[in-house]
């Protein structure tokens, strides 16, 4: 099916016509203070006015790095960006403790001319950031939501096309060599479009959502799917999520939102966190796609989930597991609304040589969760990532996609644009697919199930961590530990969550002086403080014993499994 | 129910042992001098410590204290003085 709208920014003129006085986005402050709300008319002429001043002091092609505590002000911040022709760059608000995060490295990569900002965070709550960036030429524009909509020299905004770039998303590289996905106006809207048709969304389906707006799943899956169907969009801070989940689903109650998911700890921590009293006369009927996606979804924090909130109306069927990335916009496979969740029983051991079979015991069994189909405009393939030959149904394989929402790769960067986004099946055909990264396989019925991934990536409460960049944090901690030769890694707690583990050689030379709690301590702080997790293990083990290939490689897969086994040589 | 004002100490034995089951690690090994960062206490696991201790204390915190107060001794000194308001 083609769609109606050539861009969000069509979008945003025929909302603001149509439904002027809907609103369009809720934000819900912490503690119950007043909710602030913007409706479409509003939106486009906060928007309008912000576009004009970016108008003025640039030019089409500019990128703009957008900082932004929760709130409204990113909204139109964006969309400002879409109507002037500027290359939005949403990021997160550098967190004051750290040195050393993607935030500089973003900046060296796209040459920013604009950072918009709320000038309250630059002026009250965070003096820091001007300092850190002012290696940086930036030109400052400070965006409120509540600004006063200027005259109408609205025809001063240039038509955006289908190529032109709306966004870059940073999720991909190591903090030292980020990389931009390019998101095209032509990606945005085949994207919502898929989205709209897997879910069936309607000017009726109101989400609910508190997952970061610099996130892809905050913004695409959430107010930008919202607005593309015409309904409204309830914010939470994800600080108030965290501190209380359980007001996610009394948003979703009070606005009777059809819309709600974030990744698989989100559901996890409802269940942990679940009071009786405190979600007393809930209804959660309403409540018809709970999308749960960007970290490995598993069927026991479904379960859980399902059981908790049953006697409050939820039902099991609207749990909607699904696959994405930025490089594909954001979504990749879901199943079409209500159809429920799909499990599979397969052999725990035969999976792990990558083969799908019935187990053989009971404790051979695991189960694994479907993230859906295909979706309408879209070609997913299981292919061999040595042989690049397409693989059948039950086999396990790289997964690929193609298709209109696939980027056209990363920003200024031609190597790792042809290595991920330019690549041809062995089997013919001049159609270029995306590789993922990810292994999977399709069952019968075209499910898709993620069982591994080819790439060196630790995905904790759905933020994407480089191991090398754990790594680099461990090394730089003591000179006794060996630069290039660690691994960081992640294996599941006893609930099913992924925790942090780093293998560290310890210089042989520094054997018998050094005082390993101090650097374990320090390790765990460096880790803390750089990257925001937690390391659960940190393990020193002697010189020369970390597995490495022939040329050099760090073995993280095979280091993690001695890791399991308990067989590594423990300094 | 909230505490009725707990005492300094009270607050620094019940962050100790709030953290020790929280990392995983023995009760011993939680110094009440030494940061939360250096505990290895992530931003998620911040906001968890904050929430528990205003439902024990039924006092308004910010995810920010811990940042004002980085460790469990300077934490406790401050909470102890508002609790006792």
């Amino acid at each position: 099916m083609r769609c109606e709208f050539s861009s969000l920014v069509d979008v945003l003129r025929r909302r603001a016509a149509e439904q002027p006085n809907d609103p369009a986005y809720i934000f819900l402050p912490d503690r119950g203070a007043e909710p602030l709300s913007l409706s479409f008319a509003e939106l486009y002429a906060s928007a309008r006015t912000v576009a004009m001043r970016l108008v003025e002091r640039g030019q089409k092609g500019d990128r703009a790095v957008l900082l932004f505590s929760p709130g409204l002000d990113f909204i139109v911040a964006f969309f400002a960006c879409l109507l002037a022709g500027v290359i939005a760059v949403p990021m997160m608000v550098p967190r004051r403790a750290s040195s050393r995060d993607a935030s500089a490295a973003i900046l060296a990569d796209c040459s920013p001319r604009f950072a918009m900002t709320r000038c309250d965070l630059l002026t009250g709550a965070r003096p820091d950031l001007k300092d850190r960036f002012r290696t940086a030429p930036l030109d400052w524009v400070f965006v409120d939501s509540r600004i006063a909509a200027c005259g109408e020299p609205q025809n001063l905004l240039p038509v955006p096309g289908r190529d032109d770039i709306a966004l870059l998303q940073y999720t991909s590289g190591s903090t030292s060599a980020p990389k931009g996905v390019v998101v095209s106006h032509g990606n945005l809207i085949e994207n919502s479009e898929m989205i709209r048709n897997v879910f069936g969304n309607t000017r009726k389906s109101t989400h609910v959502s508190w997952v970061p707006l610099y996130h892809d799943m905050g913004l695409i899956l959430n107010v930008l799917q919202s607005f593309y169907v015409g309904a409204l969009c309830v914010l939470l801070a994800p600080v108030s999520f965290m501190q209380r989940p359980l007001s996610w689903l009394r948003a979703i109650h009070d606005y009777r939102a059809e819309v709600a998911g974030g990744p698989n700890f989100a559901f996890d921590l409802c269940v942990r966190r679940h009071r009786p009293e405190a979600i007393q006369g809930i209804d959660l009927s309403c409540w018809k796609v709970a999308f749960n996606g960007a970290e490995p979804v598993r069927a026991n924090t479904i379960d859980r989930f399902a059981s908790t909130f049953a006697p409050y109306g939820f039902d099991a069927k609207s749990i909607q597991p699904a696959y994405g990335m930025a490089e594909a916009t954001l979504l990749i496979s879901a199943d079409r609304r209500g159809g429920g969740p799909v499990t599979r029983r397969i052999s725990r051991d035969a999976l792990q040589r990558n083969q799908i079979v019935a187990p053989r015991s009971a404790q051979d069994a695991q189960i694994l969760v479907g993230c859906g189909r295909q979706l309408v405009g879209e070609r997913l393939a299981i292919v061999d990532p040595e042989a690049r030959m397409p693989l059948g149904p039950g086999l396990v394989g790289e997964v690929w996609v193609a298709g209109p929402h696939v980027s056209q790769g990363y920003w200024h960067n031609p190597e790792a644009t042809a290595s991920v986004f330019r690549v041809r099946t062995a089997s013919g055909g001049a159609q270029y697919w995306l590789r993922t990264g990810d292994l999977g396989f399709l069952d019968e019925d075209g499910e898709l199930y993620i069982t591994g991934r080819i790439k060196d990536l630790i995905i904790i409460r759905g933020i994407n961590h480089y191991p090398q960049d754990i790594e680099e944090t461990v090394q730089d901690c003591h000179a006794a530990l060996r630069r290039h030769c660690g691994a960081a890694f992640s294996v599941p707690d006893q609930n099913d969550e992924e925790q942090l583990v780093v293998v560290q050689e310890v210089e042989r030379t520094f054997r018998r002086q050094i005082a390993t709690e101090e650097i374990i301590a320090s390790i765990r702080e460096a880790i803390v403080r750089e990257h925001e997790v937690a390391a659960r293990e940190i393990v020193l083990i002697h010189t020369g014993s970390l597995p490495k290939t022939t040329s050099g490689k760090i073995q993280r897969h095979l280091t993690r499994q001695m890791f399991l086994a308990g067989s590594l040589s423990l300094a | 129910m909230p505490a009725e004002n707990p005492s300094e100490a009270a607050i620094r034995d019940w962050c100790v042992e709030y953290l020790a089951r929280t990392l995983d690690l023995p009760g011993h090994a939680i110094d009440p001098e030494t940061t939360f960062a250096r505990l290895g206490l992530d931003s998620a696991n911040s906001v968890f410590l904050i929430v528990e201790l205003e439902d024990w204390l039924g006092l308004e915190l910010t995810p920010d204290l811990l940042f004002e107060h980085p460790t469990i001794c300077e934490l406790a000194g401050h909470l102890a003085g508002r609790a006792g308001r």
